[in-house]
């Protein structure tokens, strides 16, 4: 148990010692590596007895059986009907094709590995071996020769010798560094308007004409299409207006019931009030979360409120949709409403303020901070 | 028979002569067959990663040869009945046809994706007992930081292979990752649109993930891996303290056959048990979702589990906003989820210096130190534990909220409080814990075991009667030294360290002879 | 399986005929007693509409006058109006047995219902009678048949799947509130409920979504829930999405590799 320690040298062997043993060349190979065995038995004392051949028994079957199993894989990724046919039922051999393609895999390979684990466990020797662990760095003569070649070479190049050539270089290195990375500079892109502008733009995206409201199938929003408590998705009645070209479009109209209606108005920003935001008991918010910019799109008719599943912001639909509960800071935009000649209704502007997550330079707004 | 198997042997013999002459392989071979590595199980949790991460280069290569990173328009005339006629890109019309028209396909999107969240539970869990019983410290600090490097790019690689399918789930995730990039002060807006060419989502950032999905990521990361794993081998592994063994050996079997047996034989069940998953749990089920499209979401939406304790982080925090009008202000997803996030990243990393500097401990360890021993540590790491699963919870509080009919607004009440309250307490349990363990130990050392027979003495006083663990020295004394392993506890421990019933599913006898003097020297506590 | 699918959508054609010509022998029935009205048929009606409201009254004060008030006006607080929501509503909440609420809570939970489903059609009759509302069409069975699944499906994440899930398995709402599962639901109550939104459901009104339209998301959820056998796995996890997913990793697959840790490293 003790033969291990550094101090006690084992004796020089002979390996060309006809007397010797295959073992005792090996243990002399372990010495080398800082190895002694401890304790080394075969795990059946005696060859051959009905214990190890039952042993070998369960562990060839086991890959016998692994095998079986992966037959049964491939018989299946080739023959089981595989073609998808939609609403099938149970008793259909396709519902099952990847049930059965995983499981047969996963048992083939569960049972091989077993079988090599049972192997390991069961049938190599039982050992216990010690090595010797030489922490903490080299030997003082390695460091010694390592030491003297760096500084060997760092005075070959004459780098202490030669300061200037020295600076020289970095500052060639520098600017090619960064030629290095200013291809990335491709990526850059001005964000320019894209947080403050959307589809109901109607001088970038309506050659000046008022952005209509349509719905996801591009068929034109009339008020008598939202009953009271009601709500529709709207999009800009543009070229791709309901796509994801226009992600801070897509709104919520809601047709408030009169009692709502009336609570909104008592309590409406001065700028919707100023620019008539409403249209009788219709409003229109946006769609896209403060927050970070989910759709905040689960209308509580009854308790009026606006909920987004993601962070569970919650906006008050009689307030402004102002945030009452969750991560969000800041109101939904509302969308200026009105009904053109046609019936139709329309956006009388974009948001009067950026809909979506909001960012650094993002401005604010006086009836936000009053809060 | 005789004569074939001595002509293999002489064959091989020619093979390893002829191999040798030409590369020098006598030595590094038997130095490689022979290092010797301790045994335990829980040095087996870094292995799970390391397979189910070389299942997902095998499963993703295939994947590779179906999926098309192309956010193209296409209308949908698969098999899959309620998509048809329906506009979607060509990135996840191509993964539903991996779903529905590539044989065998919808299984290796599971096992990619099962084994995709195994390599990140088993980092976790293997993070964990390096952290637990310190095995971070000198000389492997190096090896923690590369660990904890390797989870965060697993984390992104999962999060871009979760966004690649761009279904309504996956673009829900690159929706709140973009609100997170605008909320970066000064560059925010620039770096979101630099990610997306533009207004998110664009048309370009799939192919953008894809070639960090498929490529650079796991390129580093196999770089890594190969270091990690080096590492490992050139410092060789830890061990638990015990009998004979020191700071300065190792006590174990040998890499060949039975460390490399194992390691394969492992490799194969962690393979079996994802395979099986795959076959047996639907996962990501892409074509319920439908197509990304910014107007739509489901309730119930959620990242991987992985992602979930950040989600629940920016779930959790207050409606705090800073402004300083009229042109700046800091979003409130800006704390949780870019300074969360950051923090998540540097205090981990900074962990093993931080831990030096305060138990100004620069010795170099290789015995790991059972949890109890470095309360403080324990106490922090339970801590963080703690924190981390409220995160996670909040991450799916309103599918708790729906399924417990809880009101959603108490669970995210419960989790700001909790969050702040729960670790803190914790620490301070676990501390007293520990230090109840230790002292128990000593006392054990010291007086012996408790053995259940109660005495009187003749003043009628009670006490009870303890087995001292050694022999009295000469000044009849008992006590012995804590070495930082496991105590006898009870009688039937007397003399054995593992439990005395040998067996997995059943007891095997084993005779006793082979460890007699060992044990014996246990029993006198004469070990070290 | 594509043959019993093709023998049951024959089935289903045949009584779809079967239908529209019942459907066409009753408009002309109605047709002719317009042009030839005969009192005595037209008195016969009546009464059967009136001991219908006679008996809905009945029930209705016993069982829902308490929170609901007299002839359905409301009483503050406890019940709101019951004025103007038509029968549709009526038999959605009964036959759903949300209705009559067992307590007062953040929303009424579905559960048994108390009424036969000819009680809650007299209560409907009662309430449509104190003033009108939306009621279900008599040919849903045929526009269901008719239905678009893919239509459905695309108007179902636009104006479902935020509340109820991708998968119609439901959602929380703010404060205690919840969406409602969508499987073992009729197509009738899905009807009912898009036209008349129950309690925090908005309303779908004709206007809104057009009957093939609610057609159409009812063919879509039912196929969801009813014939989208999940082609993954013999499990599908509840169809939660990620949650239950990273509980099962843990759960089994974390699990058993520990336990196989356990294995391989003890000493044997």
């Amino acid at each position: 148990m003790s033969a291990h320690n550094d101090d006690s040298q084992p004796e020089k062997v002979d390996l060309d010692d006809p007397k010797l043993s295959r073992f005792d060349v090996y243990r002399e190979g372990l010495r080398k590596d800082g190895i002694e065995i401890i304790h080394y038995e075969p795990r059946f004392a005696k060859p051959g007895t009905a214990a190890e051949k039952r042993m070998e028994r369960i562990v060839s079957g086991l890959f016998l059986l692994s095998g079986l199993f992966a037959t049964a894989f491939v018989a299946a990724y080739i023959f089981w009907p595989w073609e998808y046919e939609g609403a099938a039922s149970w008793r259909e051999p396709q519902t099952w094709y990847t049930p059965v393609i995983g499981i047969t895999l996963g048992l083939s390979l569960l049972l091989f590995a077993v079988g090599v684990l049972t192997w390991a466990k069961k049938l190599l020797p039982i050992e216990e071996l010690v090595q010797d662990r030489h922490d903490g760095g080299s030997a003082k003569e390695d460091r010694k020769f390592a030491e003297s070649t760096v500084d060997t070479t760092v005075d070959d190049m004459g780098i202490r010798r030669r300061p200037f050539l020295v600076k020289a270089a970095l500052l060639g290195a520098a600017p090619l560094g960064l030629a290095a990375v200013a291809p990335l500079g491709a990526l850059i892109k001005d964000p320019a308007d894209m947080l403050t502008v959307t589809g109901w733009n109607a001088e970038k995206y309506n050659e000046g004409n008022p952005v209509r409201l349509m719905m996801k199938d591009g068929a034109l929003v009339r008020p008598d299409m939202v009953s009271a408590g009601g709500q529709i998705t709207v999009y800009p009645a543009i070229e791709h207006g309901a796509s994801n070209e226009f992600p801070t479009a897509p709104s919520l109209l809601i047709h408030l019931r009169e009692q709502d209606a009336e609570l909104l108005r008592e309590n409406l920003y001065p700028m919707y009030q100023d620019v008539d935001a409403l249209w009788g008991n219709y409003v229109a918010y946006s769609k896209i979360c403060t927050h970070v910019g989910c759709p905040a799109s689960l209308y509580e008719q009854q308790s009026q409120r606006l909920l987004c599943p993601c962070h569970q912001s919650q906006f008050n639909v009689v307030d402004n949709a102002a945030p009452i509960f969750g991560p969000a800071t800041r109101h939904l935009p509302m969308l200026p409403l009105s009904v053109d000649e046609d019936g139709h209704f329309f956006a009388k502007s974009d948001f009067l303020v950026p809909p979506g997550p909001g960012y650094w330079n993002r401005p604010s707004l006086p009836e936000e901070d009053e809060q | 028979m005789k004569r074939r198997k001595g002509t293999n042997e002489s064959l091989m013999i020619k093979a390893g002569g002829e191999l040798d002459d030409r590369f020098k392989l006598a030595g590094p071979t038997r130095v490689l067959m022979n290092k010797v590595f301790p045994d335990h199980w829980s040095f087996l949790l870094g292995e799970i990663a390391l397979f189910s991460f070389i299942l997902l280069l095998l499963t993703g290569t295939f994947l590779g040869l179906f999926f098309e990173p192309s956010m193209t328009h296409v209308t949908y005339d698969g098999a899959y009945v309620p998509l048809q006629g329906i506009e979607m890109s060509k990135a996840y019309e191509s993964s539903l046809d991996i779903s529905f028209e590539i044989r065998g396909g919808l299984v290796m999107r599971q096992m990619h994706h099962w084994a995709a969240l195994l390599f990140m539970a088993a980092i976790l869990v293997h993070m964990l007992r390096i952290f637990f019983t310190g095995a971070f410290r000198a000389p492997r600090e190096t090896n923690w930081m590369i660990g904890i490097v390797l989870f965060w790019l697993g984390f992104f690689e999962g999060f871009f292979g979760y966004s690649l399918p761009d279904d309504g789930l996956s673009g829900t995730g690159l929706r709140i990752m973009e609100g997170m990039t605008e909320s970066v002060p000064f560059i925010g807006p620039w770096a979101s649109a630099a990610l997306f060419g533009g207004q998110f989502p664009g048309t370009s950032v799939i192919s953008m993930l894809y070639i960090f999905h498929v490529f650079l990521i796991p390129l580093i990361m196999l770089g890594l891996i190969v270091v990690h794993v080096g590492l490992v081998f050139a410092q060789k592994h830890t061990q638990w303290p015990g009998p004979g063994r020191t700071e300065h050996n190792v006590v174990g079997f040998r890499m060949f056959p039975n460390y490399i047996m194992k390691q394969v034989g492992f490799m194969l069940f962690i393979w079996g048990v994802t395979a099986a998953m795959a076959g047996l749990f639907q996962i990501n089920p892409i074509w319920l979702f439908g197509p990304y499209d910014v107007s739509v979401v489901s309730s119930g939406s959620q990242p991987d589990f992985y992602v979930m304790f950040l989600d629940g982080l920016i779930r959790l925090f207050p409606a705090w906003e800073f402004r300083i009008p009229p042109y700046f202000s800091l979003p409130p997803v800006f704390w949780p989820g870019v300074v969360g996030m950051g923090l998540s990243i540097v205090l981990p990393l900074l962990y093993p210096a931080l831990e030096r500097r305060f138990t100004k401990d620069r010795a170099h360890h290789n015995l790991l130190q059972r949890p109890r021993d470095a309360p403080h540590r324990t106490g922090l790491g339970v801590m963080v534990v703690a924190f981390w699963l409220i995160g996670v919870l909040s991450g799916g509080n309103d599918v708790f909220a729906e399924k417990f009919d809880i009101s959603l607004n108490a669970m995210t009440w419960f989790g700001r409080i909790g969050i702040v309250v729960i670790p803190m307490a914790l620490y301070y349990i676990t501390y007293r814990i520990c230090l109840g363990l230790q002292q128990h130990d000593r006392e054990v050392l010291a007086h012996g075991l408790e053995t259940g027979i109660l005495m009187r003495d003749p003043e009628g006083r009670f006490y009870e009667v303890h087995q001292p663990l050694a022999e009295p020295d000469e000044h009849g004394h008992t006590e012995l030294e804590y070495n930082g392993w496991v105590v006898p506890k009870k009688m039937n421990r007397v003399g054995a360290l593992a439990p005395t019933d040998k067996g997995f599913f059943k007891s095997i006898e084993e005779p006793t002879e082979n460890g007699g003097e060992h044990r014996d020297e246990i029993e006198a506590g004469k070990h070290q | 399986m594509a043959a019993s699918a093709k023998r049951r959508r024959g089935w289903r054609k045949r009584l779809g005929a079967l239908a529209r010509f019942t459907g066409a022998l009753v408009i002309v029935g109605g047709l002719y007693s317009v042009f030839s009205p005969s009192l005595y048929a037209q008195e016969a009606e009546d009464n059967a509409i009136d001991s219908e409201v006679v008996k809905g009254e009945e029930l209705y004060s016993t069982s829902c006058i308490t929170c609901h008030g007299d002839n359905g006006e409301g009483v503050e607080g406890r019940g709101p109006s019951l004025i103007g929501i038509g029968s549709a509503a009526v038999e959605f909440q009964v036959n759903t047995g949300r209705m009559p609420m067992a307590a007062q809570g953040a929303q009424a939970p579905a559960g048994e219902a108390v009424f036969t489903e000819e009680e809650a059609e007299w209560l409907g009759a009662y309430i449509d009678y104190l003033g009108g509302g939306a009621a279900v069409p008599d040919d849903l069975e045929i526009l269901v048949e008719d239905a678009s699944v893919g239509e459905g499906g695309e108007l179902y994440r636009v104006n479902c799947s935020s509340c109820h899930g991708y998968a119609g398995g439901g959602g929380a709402l703010s404060s205690g509130a919840h969406a409602p599962e969508l499987s073992g639901v009729t197509d009738d109550e899905l009807y009912q409920a898009m036209l008349t939104g129950p309690q925090n459901m908005p309303v779908f009104a004709d206007n809104e979504l057009t009957p093939e339209q609610k057609a159409d998301i009812i063919a879509y959820v039912q196929y969801l829930v009813n014939d989208d056998k999940d082609p993954g796995g013999v499990f599908s996890l509840g169809r939660y999405g990620p949650s239950t997913e990273g509980l099962a990793i843990f759960l089994v697959g974390m699990s058993t590799l520990l336990l196989a840790t356990l294995w391989i490293a003890g000493k044997s």
